[in-house]
């Protein structure tokens, strides 16, 4: 469309958006990626995480016996790093450029699923910034838990130790919890599965029920770990191992 | 708050696509069921300002009047809606009108949106020609498939969908829901599903169906009422399944 008034300057003026680009380019790909990646495999992972860490309500015994039979499964570090690290890291990281290159309008339009779609970020960002720090204490240093399984709860107890941690503990739980449960909607919804308004509405409430089932077990477990008498680490082994290596 | 005798509006001014933006007050009589519209229509007859400075009428555009044609959406009090259909008795006063932030301003609250309409040839929002000769009478639709597309062709083009999208803008390009909700349509249609294959391949490229964050702003500001997230989910999954297809036939 032409546009009428006077042909001052021509410079800076408003493009507007550019029309779809049929056909063309790969942010597709890479967006359903994105989007995948969310369910599988780092849905799954976090389906068995907290399996994994609900253990520690059966007492320290059976939390190493988990542990010990996790970092027993063969090309284990293989498996961390092609199913749970690299994955997160896409993930994470084309999620803050999805997040960049959203216009968040929740002000003028201050709808549940605008909220929603702000949470989304919100949740995943905080999650981003709790993994690598959990990651940081639990894995990567101080006694290596993959080779001393029977030190996991002790090591998650010491941490323990400092109210701020378990309140960003806690915080991490909840944000992850939500951030997957709402992300199985969102998968649902983009994917075609749940087409219609009152499956979508269905589906919703199964969501609810699996944000609070993840919160429900996450804090069972916190509260495991801070009710059971501090256990001691194996002695003679100090931090500061190689972490790739078993 | 003005005398409620009064209506205030503060109107977004722009002389030229390149001009800088202002900020114009007007002061009309109130009477019963006046619109944006019909407000600007008496601003256009006596273009003076609240302070009784004389001004040029302020440019909008619109046509029918009656929510059907499209042209007049702007943003009344900061949301995307339809003037003519916007009651000045249900507006918080002054009534704040802007021109839709995403589209390039042609003058005050007329913006150009064309965008949507190179949207809808980019996915083939059409029925093709389907011989060059009289085939008789063409396949007919099944009651259930007219129920579904009737709502769907009430789109009237206004882009309010478009501009209430968080994921409408200049980073993503995204299509936006109406051009994926004609698809949906165009798709239904039996003449028109010969390019099918076509019209989801196309909103698989950049800026298409993907960028769509699932905020569902676009159903709740559209002024038909055209149910856009399922538009959203069901070509979304038509498109899942021929990407998918596409891994194995091609
Ligand atoms: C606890 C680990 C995580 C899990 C299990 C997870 C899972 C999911 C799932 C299932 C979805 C839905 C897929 C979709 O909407 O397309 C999703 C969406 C999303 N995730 Fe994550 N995610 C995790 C971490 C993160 C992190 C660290 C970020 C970084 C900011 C992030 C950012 C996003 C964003 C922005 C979306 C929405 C995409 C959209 O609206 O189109 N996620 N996530
Ligand atoms: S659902 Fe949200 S992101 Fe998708 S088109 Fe509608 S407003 Fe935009
Ligand atoms: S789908 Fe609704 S909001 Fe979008 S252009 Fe059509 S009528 Fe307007
Ligand atoms: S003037 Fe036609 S929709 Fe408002």
């Amino acid at each position: 469309m032409s546009a009428t008034a006077s042909p001052s300057a021509p410079f800076d003026v408003d493009e507007g958006v550019s029309p779809l680009r049929a056909g063309q380019g790969h942010s597709f790909l890479l967006r359903r990626i994105h989007s995948l990646s969310g369910i599988i495999p780092v849905g799954a992972f976090l389906v068995e995480h907290f399996i994994s860490n609900a253990f520690a309500t059966r007492g320290p015994g059976a939390y190493a016996k988990q542990v010990e039979l996790l970092s027993g499964f063969p090309f284990v570090v293989g498996l961390e790093l092609f199913g749970i690290w690299l994955p997160i890291l896409y993930h994470a990281l084309y999620g803050f450029y999805i997040w960049y290159r959203g216009e968040s309008n929740v002000a003028e339009y201050p709808w549940t699923g605008n909220w929603m779609y702000n949470s989304q970020r919100w949740t995943g960002a905080i999650a981003f910034f709790y993994m690598v720090w959990h990651t940081w204490h639990l894995r990567f240093s101080g006694i290596h838990i993959l080779s001393h399984p029977a030190s996991a709860f002790g090591k998650v107890q010491l941490e323990f130790q400092n109210p701020l941690a378990v309140a960003f503990y806690a915080l991490g739980i909840f944000c992850a919890s939500w951030h997957f449960a709402y992300g199985l909607w969102l998968f649902a919804a983009k994917w075609g599965i749940t087409t219609g308004d009152a499956a979508r509405r269905r589906f919703g409430y199964v969501c609810f029920a699996v944000g609070l089932l993840f919160m429900l077990v996450g804090a069972v477990t916190m509260y495991s770990f801070l009710s059971t008498p501090l256990q001691r680490l194996e002695p003679g082994v100090s931090g500061a191992e190689s972490f790739v290596m078993k | 708050m003005g005398n409620s005798k009064t209506v205030r509006f503060k109107i977004k001014r722009q002389a030229s696509p390149a001009a800088k933006s202002y900020w114009e007050e007007f002061e009309l009589p109130r009477h019963s069921g006046m619109n944006v519209i019909s407000s600007l229509m008496e601003i256009a007859g006596n273009p003076v300002t609240r302070d009784g400075r004389t001004t040029t009428p302020v440019t909008y555009d619109s046509n029918c009047l009656e929510e059907i044609c499209g042209s007049c959406a702007m943003l009344i009090n900061g949301k995307a809606r339809m003037a003519c259909s916007a009651l000045v008795d249900k507006l918080d006063q002054p009534i704040r009108l802007e021109p839709f932030s995403k589209f390039p301003v042609v003058r005050d609250l007329a913006v150009d949106r064309s965008v949507l309409f190179e949207n809808l040839k980019a996915v083939k929002a059409w029925v093709p020609i389907d011989g060059s000769y009289d085939l008789g009478p063409g396949p007919r639709l099944t009651m259930q498939d007219q129920e579904a597309a009737y709502p769907l062709s009430r789109c009237i083009s206004c882009c309010c969908c478009m501009e209430a999208c968080p994921q409408f803008n200049e980073e993503t390009n995204f299509v936006g829901a109406a051009a994926i909700s004609q698809v949906r349509l165009f798709n239904t249609h039996p003449t028109g599903s010969a390019l099918k294959r076509e019209r989801l391949s196309a909103l698989m490229g950049d800026g298409g169906i993907h960028e769509c964050g699932y905020a569902q702003n676009c159903v709740e500001v559209c002024p038909k009422d055209i149910p856009l997230t399922r538009s959203i989910a069901e070509v979304g999954g038509a498109v899942m399944k021929q990407a998918i297809g596409d891994l194995f036939r091609k």
